[in-house]
């Protein structure tokens, strides 16, 4: 779970980045960067942050 | 006989004709010049000036005083470059050229210094709104933050910063800072780290502009270090906190300011991809508070939360601060450093559009009280009462917001920044409390975090084109600066949470990050520091089922 969290955090800053080579368009790089701050997010506060509260201390 | 006298007739008349239209030609034809100022060749560069004419001062004057201060600073005090020849042209335009850096190198420096006086605000704010048990703890990481944060960029983080970041116009040139790292790929140059400056002399970076970047830029990245001292108060081992500020300051916060300000390849986008101009933070919601409020977050979720701070269903508990009127001139004091943080961000007050510094400093004014505004009605609305702690974290909410555009917008954009963030401090500081479970004692992932992005977000909507670099965002018609803004925030989330998360990870495997539970309950000042923060005061032990007293 941390894995994939840190994992997805990271794709979501390299796809817009990516992007920029792909792409010329505007609107296509608007809709990298949205998914990429919208991976980031999943990352960090669905999976890696879920991991962690999964084993805290107040639920043993 | 007719016929030859009416052509005689006609003759003349138009003979005549000509004539006065020569004669008023000749009248309206322009005149040589005659003026003095032409009549006269330009002055020599090295020719003696006519310093008589400037009527200077005599010696005898001088030396009865000058009350009214109308005879100091006259001609007189213009150093000439030889004895002989006396002052000359040269000599007065090498001096106005010494002027504007000079004031611009003493703006620099005095609104550095009062960026240096806002790790008081922080240690006020921070210290206030952790228990009396852990005071000692609490303010002596704000304390040390600063050197140990100042060490580590003096020794690299500089130079990773800003060694490649020649051409600072106002500072006249820093041109020894011109060593930039960059990687080649389709097509394009990314400048990934700077190479001039380690220990601030290697790459010929003992040089007096060199200096003043370093100080102004030293206490900026001091402040995004001082950032994550917050948001893991009364759980963090003293020594885990030391070496994951050293990392910091070294490592984490250079990278990314250098891709910012250091003529990275964010700073580069507008250039190598036709993004507006390229990422815009002025004066560093990103860089600089971000920065702090994302490695903030990394090092919050590796500690967990505080004992007593979540009961077994996940709900939470308020643990109030020790002192409300510490944490509210400690915004006070971090408010009036902001002066320095934003207009300060010119690099000079003289030359290159730099009179924007009074505009900055209203954006920044507004700002911070629209923030406050917005705070303390959503309390009051949703709690039925204006929440001091959470009227102080708007202001800071408001003030974080701003610093990124204040170069860029109008007194109306930065009042509505201000006002959002105000509001939107609130809604973080619940979702990451309630929904995430994560302990943040003093709000610095809502403050410094999300209204950090929110910031480099409105740059690339509120910006009006008429401010620094004449950035303009999507409501002034340039959608593309919103992208580039965008790709500032993914970098921020991506690259920065995940290097800071990975280090203090580390961290917490050699060294350990938390303190132990008894420790803990205890408070830290005596089991970390060794002295209690107020020895007079009696200290209840908190925690479940924990009722003992500890003097």
């Amino acid at each position: 779970m941390k894995f994939i969290g840190l994992l997805l955090a990271v794709i979501g800053w390299l796809l817009p980045v990516a992007s920029l080579t792909w792409t010329s368009s505007l609107a296509a790089r608007f809709i990298f960067a949205l998914i990429g701050i919208g991976l980031c997010l999943t990352g960090i506060l669905g999976f890696l942050n879920r991991a962690y509260v999964k084993h805290a201390i107040w639920k043993k | 006989m007719r016929y030859r006298k009416l052509k005689t007739l006609v003759r003349g008349f138009v003979l005549a004709t000509y004539f006065l239209c020569g004669v008023m030609a000749w009248a309206q034809t322009p005149s040589q010049p005659t003026t003095s100022s032409q009549a006269i060749p330009a002055p020599s560069m090295s020719a003696p000036l006519a310093v008589k004419e400037a009527s200077p001062p005599s010696p005898e004057e001088m030396a009865k005083g000058d009350p009214s201060g109308t005879l100091t600073g006259t001609v007189n005090d213009i150093p000439v470059s030889n004895l002989k020849t006396g002052l000359t042209l040269a000599d007065a335009l090498n001096q106005v050229g010494q002027n504007k850096v000079a004031i611009n190198f003493v703006w620099t420096l005095i609104t550095g210094f009062l960026v240096m006086f806002m790790q008081a605000g922080f240690a006020a704010v921070e210290t206030g709104l952790c228990r009396a048990k852990n005071a000692n703890h609490t303010i002596m990481m704000n304390f040390m933050v600063y050197g140990f944060g100042l060490f580590a960029y003096w020794v690299c983080g500089f130079a990773l910063q800003m060694g490649g970041a020649a051409g600072v116009a106002s500072l006249g040139g820093a041109a020894p800072l011109s060593g930039e790292f960059a990687l080649h790929f389709a097509g394009k140059t990314w400048g990934l780290w700077g190479t001039h400056g380690f220990f601030l002399t290697q790459g010929g970076t003992y040089d007096v502009a060199v200096m003043v970047l370093f100080l102004f830029e030293m206490v900026f990245m001091d402040t995004a270090a001082t950032i994550v001292t917050g948001g893991c108060a009364e759980r963090w081992k003293f020594a885990a906190f030391a070496v994951s500020s050293v990392f910091l300051a070294a490592i984490t916060y250079p990278l990314f300011a250098n891709w910012a300000w250091g003529g990275g390849w964010l700073s580069q986008l507008g250039t190598n991809f036709g993004l507006g101009n390229g990422y815009a933070d002025f004066a560093g919601s990103g860089v600089v508070h971000a920065v702090g409020g994302l490695s903030a977050l990394a090092c919050a979720m590796i500690l967990g939360p505080r004992i007593g701070k979540y009961n077994r269903d996940g709900s939470s508990n308020a643990i109030p601060g020790h002192d409300i009127t510490m944490v509210l001139i400690g915004c006070f004091i971090l408010a009036f450093g902001w002066f320095g943080f934003n207009p300060g961000s010119t690099l000079g007050a003289s030359g290159g559009g730099n009179l924007r510094i009074a505009t900055i400093a209203v954006d920044t004014m507004l700002a911070g009280a629209t923030g406050s505004f917005g705070a303390i009605f959503y309390m009051w609305i949703r709690y039925g009462k204006p929440d001091a702690s959470m009227s102080g974290n708007g202001l800071l909410a408001g003030l974080v917001a701003i610093t990124a555009p204040s170069g860029f917008v109008n007194t109306i954009g930065a009042a509505i920044i201000g006002l959002i963030a105000g509001i939107l401090v609130c809604l973080s500081v619940e979702f990451i409390d309630r929904v995430a479970h994560i302990d943040d004692p003093v709000g610095a992932i809502s403050v410094h975090g999300t209204c950090g992005l929110w910031g480099v977000l409105s740059v690339g909507l509120f910006a009006d084109g008429t401010g620094m670099g004449s950035v303009k965002g999507l409501f002034y018609g340039n959608p593309g600066q919103l992208v580039a803004q965008m790709i500032g925030v993914a970098t921020l989330l991506g690259f920065v949470f995940t290097l800071s998360f990975t280090f203090n990870l580390l961290i917490d495997y050699f060294v350990g990050q938390r303190v132990s539970p008894q420790a803990e309950l205890e408070g830290l000042d005596i089991p970390e520091m060794g002295a209690l923060g107020y020895p007079e005061f009696v200290l209840k032990m908190q925690g479940p089922g924990v009722t003992a007293r500890a003097v």
